[in-house]
């Protein structure tokens, strides 16, 4: 009995503990929104630093420490408080987010197309900030393309994130060519010959057939899949046709002949057995650890795999590739965009950003991240300690480790990463600078980026999911074409009808005809 | 402590009559300070279980976060006519009764069987020892353990298919097929949880009277027969109990697990209502939907673990409540 009550005392207790923990918990957050704002009752001392929290996406594994932080508090005046949600679970998170309503007073928006994101922007959650921007210099320079881009139905709901259109290419091992004497390939043949010979011909020399061509990752649009449609003519997510017909890039043949493409891959052995379960990091340490030779995604992700084989692969010379085509020919260039540029939104809520007073202060915050000192220490890190510089405003980035684990973090969260002078010396990732920048001239555009369907901000990317299933399924020979076909009428009944005949009413209203 | 509660409930909760109800209501008065005791217990489910039951209102509105639940529009069944109308419903359901029906057929028994053979174990120091080791994997995220698979399973370096290359056999595309999926499912469920079980059998077999024992050996009882007719009946009211909540669980089946292993090329057979709850939920933040799949869910549990419990009285059994 007397052990029963010391139980039972314990589990009260513990109880106790739990509520008070809880209740404990909850004030910070209620808290978050009134410290934001400077007290207006001191408007006499406007030196006073302004408090700004950022609900901010990490594309790296650990947020960034304190060291660059201090330096760009010191350049803007303000003190920055981060919140980071990982770039994996983004949606989630943002989502629970707008439902719970803890936003902070910038929140970085990459997923314009979620459906709840766009309802919220819609029902006017945040400022809509287009009458503002011209008010502060960096800002006013926003060209007006981005801004109808970034728009939903004409109003613009925050800071468009300025990015390269089309950042993809294809990343290819120059000593394994060499080795092999193959030449780097100028049509998709004979980059699948490449495949072949870097599958068949051992081109790291070990005696033991243990290498692949492609090293690709369970991804139809980041990883290889999109940037070898577009090779084979394929649109951008949707077409339209002169007569104002909208049509689905799965429905194009390009699409089809890319699934003929990736299954002769697969079939043959050209690309990893896995690659509809792989993860982006195990594709790029396995590309590393010299398992492949041909890598497709961002092209200046050569750097971070020259980086990676360092130790490993100490032969590894990288070659990148921006102009394959079917037959060989320049007209036939092009290179896909899904987001036309716009990596997404700098928004300000309203529950947080309380009036115009707040909300100058957190544009004024943006404007001065845009400025070239900021730019440069979101991008390479403070001057002698991550990098040094030549007269030419080349950056050399001296300590590598250093600049990962204090810079890199940043870099996903610039507002805008084009026109500034400041640039790279290291030859690869100058040259993965060039090579994007020539894709802009070939990019294919998503021609309904900045027009609505309702449906498909709803069910969009539930419906897709039939097809993407389908494709994989093609591809690994799981299905014949005649099955790709049923699930591309499938999803047309299930709802892609209506997102069409939507998408060309909004197309009509918003260009005529 | 689980145990001792899985053990105790059977043998007490006898069935109730006028007079205990009297004996209790006299009970709570002389006992007023223990019964004031329950009272963080009480407000813990009203707080977590019950409150929250109110947010099920959303699943007939078009709940926008901003609006409210005040100001969302009321929509009626709309969300309960789309769920019963999708194309998606019959392979959710049929998923999930598919790989529930598996569960009970593979995994419910193992850790009886477990219990059973390590009871006859004499050598003590060997019994403890196997026990400590297949509980251990309990303690393990399912991210560890579908990722060791992972590492086993794939065919470009997996273990599995380095062996299966080794003896000439063809590589086998586990993590990629959607006939892999429910075995592999099945016997990480077995590796991960039946030790664990095995405990509260074992704690079950514990209480059984040796006398019993001595009795059947007395009548000429072999081993088998001992296990058959003393210690299989001795345990059965524990058996039935965790049945009933095995069942009331049905279309819990674990939204982490299956999570991890879903991809594009095995969905169709491991889609399952809470996968799909996470994706058009907070995924693509139809929280009404989502809401209503949820609700539907539960009211099936319910149903289902009513319907054992009374199944489970006319075989002469005590069940849950």
């Amino acid at each position: 009995m007397k052990r029963s009550w010391t139980t039972l005392a314990a589990t009260m207790a513990c109880c106790g503990m739990l509520l008070a923990a809880c209740s404990g918990g909850s004030n910070p957050n209620s808290e978050q929104g009134s410290n934001a704002s400077p007290n207006p009752g001191e408007s006499a001392a406007p030196q006073e630093k302004p408090t700004i929290s950022w609900l901010n996406v990490l594309h790296t594994a650990t947020p960034p420490t304190d060291t660059v932080l201090n330096k760009i508090e010191e350049y803007t005046g303000a003190e920055i408080e981060f919140s980071w949600i990982p770039d994996a679970s983004k949606e989630e998170r943002l989502n629970t987010a707008l439902a719970s309503d803890s936003l902070a007073d910038i929140v970085t928006i990459t997923l314009m197309e979620n459906s709840s994101v766009r309802n919220a922007l819609k029902a006017g959650v945040f400022w809509e900030i287009s009458p503002y921007l011209d008010e502060f210099p960096n800002l006013a320079k926003i060209s007006e393309g981005f801004r109808t881009s970034a728009s939903i139905e004409g109003k613009l709901y925050g800071i468009p994130l300025q990015k390269q259109v089309a950042r993809n290419g294809v990343i290819v091992r120059k000593d394994w060519l060499d080795k092999l004497g193959l030449q780097p390939p100028k049509t998709t043949a004979e980059l699948f010959e490449v495949a072949k010979a870097f599958t068949e011909n051992d081109p790291d020399g070990n005696g033991v057939k243990d290498t692949t061509g492609f090293m690709d990752r369970s991804d139809l649009v980041f990883g290889a899949f999109k940037t070898l449609s577009s090779y084979h003519g394929t649109p951008s997510v949707w077409s339209v046709s002169e007569d104002g017909k909208v049509l689905p890039e799965f429905e194009s043949e390009g699409y089809v002949k890319t699934m003929d493409y990736m299954k002769g891959l697969y079939d043959g052995g050209y690309i990893n057995q896995d690659f509809a379960v792989t993860a982006k990091t195990d594709q790029q340490q396995n590309f590393a650890q010299g398992k492949a030779g041909i890598y497709v995604g961002a092209l200046f992700d050569s750097k971070n795999l020259l980086n990676l084989a360092k130790g490993v692969q100490d032969n590894m010379e990288l070659i990148m590739l921006n102009n394959i085509t079917l037959t060989g020919s320049e007209s036939e260039r092009a290179i896909w965009s899904t987001s036309n540029g716009v990596g997404g939104l700098l928004s300000f809520p309203k529950s947080e950003v309380k009036d115009e007073n707040e909300l100058r202060q957190v544009l004024k915050f943006v404007n001065d991240l845009m400025s070239d000192e900021v730019y440069a220490l979101m991008t390479y890190g403070i001057q002698d300690v991550h990098y040094t510089i030549d007269g030419n405003k080349a950056v050399t980035i001296t300590n590598t480790e250093l600049w990962q684990q204090e810079v890199q973090p940043f870099s996903s969260s610039r507002p805008s990463e084009l026109g500034y002078e400041i640039h790279d010396n290291d030859p690869l990732r100058a040259e993965a600078a060039k090579l994007i920048e020539e894709n802009t001239k070939y990019a294919k555009l998503n021609p309904m980026y900045s027009l609505e369907s309702p449906t498909n901000s709803a069910q969009g990317s539930e419906l897709l999911k039939i097809v993407t299933d389908a494709t994989y399924k093609y591809m690994l020979g799981e299905e014949t074409l005649d099955d790709f076909n049923e699930a591309v009428a499938k999803w047309r009944k299930s709802g892609g009808d209506q997102i069409i005949s939507e998408y060309e009413a909004a197309y009509k209203a918003a260009f005529g005809s | 402590m689980k145990q001792a509660d899985a053990a105790a409930v059977p043998i007490h909760a006898g069935p109730g009559t006028k007079k205990q109800w009297m004996r209790h209501l006299k009970g709570i008065g002389r006992n007023k300070l223990l019964y004031l005791m329950i009272i963080p217990g009480f407000v813990y489910f009203v707080i977590f279980k019950y409150l929250p039951m109110g947010g099920l209102i959303i699943s007939f509105q078009d709940y926008q976060p901003y609006l409210g639940i005040a100001d969302s529009p009321w929509v009626g069944f709309k969300h309960f006519v789309r769920l019963f109308t999708e194309p998606t419903f019959g392979m959710l359901l049929g998923n999930t009764l598919i790989l529930f029906g598996l569960e009970l057929l593979f995994v419910f028994p193992i850790p009886i069987l477990l219990a059973l053979m390590l009871n006859e174990v004499r050598h003590r120091l060997f019994r403890n020892a196997i026990q400590t080791m297949i509980y251990i994997p309990h303690f393990m995220s399912w991210v560890i353990i579908v990722s060791i698979s992972y590492v086993f399973l794939t065919v470009d370096g997996g273990v599995l298919n380095e062996i299966i290359a080794a003896f000439g056999g063809g590589k086998i595309s586990f993590l990629q097929s959607s006939e892999w999926l429910r075995p592999m499912y099945i016997l990480q469920i077995i590796w991960k949880e039946a030790g664990w079980s095995t405990i509260i059998y074992l704690a079950a077999i514990t209480v059984v009277d040796p006398q019993l024992y001595e009795a059947a050996e007395m009548d000429g009882a072999s081993r088998l027969r001992k296990i058959w007719h003393v210690t299989l009946p001795a345990i059965r009211p524990v058996i039935i109990t965790l049945l009933i909540l095995k069942i009331g669980n049905t279309l819990e089946l674990g939204f982490e697990h299956m999570y991890l292993l879903l991809n594009s090329l095995n969905r169709e057979v491991g889609e399952i209502f809470d996968t799909y709850i996470y994706t058009a939920g907070l995924k693509n933040g139809q929280l009404s939907f989502s809401t209503t799949v949820g609700m539907f869910k539960g009211l099936v549990g319910l149903i289902l673990v009513m319907l054992t419990n009374r199944l489970a009285k006319k075989f002469g059994e005590d069940g849950v409540y």
